[in-house]
């Protein structure tokens, strides 16, 4: 009896299909951006689809992208936002996850309860007193605006608590037994033995920061400030002008790239930080 | 490392890790390391909603300083009809990325969590739609959504029209929202059942085949139950997420939240209030009951975490 012929394998490789068939649903989208991104403006307003631009633009989208506004800007924008914000949250993050794990002090639990209580503080609730706020520092429209408030993450100090923890005591004696000082433990000691969780946390800090659109749209107004999440609207929603699609597209490309980039070469730890990141929401 | 973060704040308090053994006198360097975080959040995140709490009793408009009226703004809010609306729209919105999006996401979560050929590369396009950012997705699905797009274009020939307004009509409109953000949900949830999925021993699950249970039976008795953890997680992760949607609605509906206010929700609202009309008191009201809203769902995700 020929097993190919059997119902059950001919179930089990419908359901095959079925779970593929899905997939490509799924990323239908994804692919509709990139492959729009080289077409022309009314091949992507178009009530059929072509999987190859038919009219191929070559980079001509990003060329007008970048004439009708500071796309180079906004990319310079993001960049500086995130990479201060991932510097920041690491640098942080290390230095109390390694004071809360390993020293003991007066009001210990109650600052960690302190700090770790506002991950469950969303951005939308603070962002009517944080603009008040930053409007009083006098730091509306300005880069200490846009970037210092978000600059820092209680989940960072969460992670790497319970990674420090696990970092054996007497490394950290022998060392001070040699006479190192503290500063210089925390830095050439410890720093190195966090450096694959500090890795994880880099990513998690990148997304959370490169995807981020409500507290730019709101700190920053002028165009020079703008980030590519906020600044991708002047295509879409333009001030008296029509929205221009194809250029639209080559925005959104450039702003998915760094994260498609992530998540072939890194899709594992991507996951990861994705599904960690997803406590903090 | 993740899952395990994630199972410790989903089921376990966050403070019983054991004291360390380092107890010899060094308090003013452990304070010294925790200082700048301490101090940042103290001045960027307690400050601020002890701030907006105060101002959500007060009348301000930025210019003049803040006039405290006591609960002017709340009782202001609840006569205020944008409000209401604001709140039914939001309810809607939250059935619609709940509910359906815990099904699927488990359900694709336990097909992609059998083996067959070349799974990974039919994973990988499952979960494309969790990269690019909410305000991204949003300007994908206006193109394809656009009346005369490819949408329509798909749609279009059943029921013979050659043009849709699917983000300008106040029913179609409300749906596409859900639609699109289960998109983006639908992936990401099942990532994080997978995540929970491979915490189940197949040799249960293999025990169960053996004394001749059927798949729903295993799925029922055997690989829910211990799923719990993960399902209480995505539970609140998504209802909190649900709860604060603003960017689809921001950036694709006409008159951010339009038409006639069919897709103005709480975070929308707060953003309208504070930003377009200056009314901060009332904004810092929102805010505050959306606030209260979260916790509370946050306190009920902690009481189901720790039931046995």
């Amino acid at each position: 009896m020929s097993v190919f012929g059997s119902p059950v394998r001919r179930s089990a490789a419908l359901s095959v299909v079925m779970t593929a068939v899905v997939a490509i649903v799924f990323f239908f989208p994804i692919y509709f951006m990139l492959v729009s991104a080289f077409k022309s403006e009314p091949e992507i307003i178009s009530q059929t689809f072509s999987f190859l631009p038919l009219d191929f633009q070559g980079l001509g989208q990003f060329q007008r992208a970048a004439e009708i506004a500071p796309l180079g800007t906004y990319l310079f924008n993001s960049s500086l936002v995130a990479a201060i914000n991932v510097g920041v949250t690491l640098l942080f993050s290390a230095l109390a996850g390694y004071g809360f794990a390993k020293f003991t002090f007066p009001g210990r639990t109650a600052l960690f309860l302190f700090v770790i209580s506002t991950m469950m503080i969303p951005t939308q609730i603070l962002v009517v007193p944080l603009f008040v706020e930053i409007k009083l520092l006098g730091w509306v429209n300005s880069y200490q605006g846009l970037i210092v408030p978000g600059m820092m993450n209680a989940f960072g100090v969460f992670m790497m608590r319970q990674y420090v923890y696990d970092i054996p005591d007497e490394i950290i004696e022998a060392a001070r037994a040699d006479g190192a000082g503290e500063i210089r433990i925390f830095f050439f000691i410890v720093l190195p033995l966090l450096t694959p969780a500090l890795a994880s946390l880099a990513i998690i800090i990148f997304i959370w920061s490169w995807g981020n659109f409500l507290w730019p749209l709101v700190a920053v107004t002028r165009e020079e400030l703008a980030v590519l999440a906020t600044g991708i609207t002047s295509y879409t929603q333009p001030y008296q002008r029509q929205p221009m699609w194809g250029a639209a597209m080559a925005v959104a490309t450039i702003a998915t790239l760094p994260l498609l980039v992530l998540f072939v070469f890194f899709q594992r730890y991507l996951v990861k930080g994705l599904t960690a990141a997803a406590v903090k929401g | 490392m993740a899952m395990n973060d994630v199972r410790q704040m989903a089921g376990r308090s966050v403070t019983d890790l054991p004291a360390p053994s380092l107890t010899r006198h060094r308090k003013w360097w452990g304070l010294l390391f925790v200082a700048p975080a301490v101090l940042f959040f103290a001045v960027f995140a307690i400050f601020p909603i002890g701030f907006g709490v105060y101002l959500s009793f007060t009348r301000y408009d930025l210019l003049t300083p803040p006039q405290w009226i006591g609960l002017g703004n709340y009782t202001g809010l609840f006569r205020d009809r944008a409000f209401l609306v604001a709140i039914g729209n939001t309810m809607l919105f939250v059935f619609g990325a709940t509910v359906p999006v815990w099904v699927l996401s488990l359900w694709l979560a336990l097909r992609f969590d059998r083996c067959f050929a070349s799974r990974n590369i039919w994973k990988s396009l499952f979960f494309s739609p969790v990269l690019p950012p909410l305000v991204v997705v949003a300007v994908i699905w206006k193109v394809l959504l656009h009346p005369n797009g490819l949408v329509t274009g798909l749609v279009g020939p059943i029921f013979g029209v050659t043009e849709i307004r699917w983000l300008t009509d106040p029913v179609l409109s409300r749906l596409v929202m859900i639609v699109v953000n289960d998109w983006t949900m639908i992936p990401f949830f099942s990532m994080i059942w997978l995540a929970g999925l491979a915490g189940v021993p197949d040799d249960l699950r293999r025990a169960g085949e053996l004394d001749g249970a059927s798949d729903k039976q295993i799925f029922f008795l055997i690989t829910l139950p211990l799923l719990k953890p993960t399902a209480v997680l995505v539970a609140a992760l998504s209802t909190i997420n649900a709860f604060q949607a603003f960017v689809l609605q921001y950036e694709m509906t006409p008159d951010r939240g339009g038409p006639a206010d069919a897709n103005l929700t709480l975070g929308l609202l707060i953003l309208k209030y504070g930003f377009q009309y200056f009314r901060m008191g009332e904004a810092a009201a929102a805010s505050v009951l959306l606030f209260a809203v979260i916790l509370l769902v946050t306190a009920a995700q902690l009481w189901l975490g720790r039931q046995k």
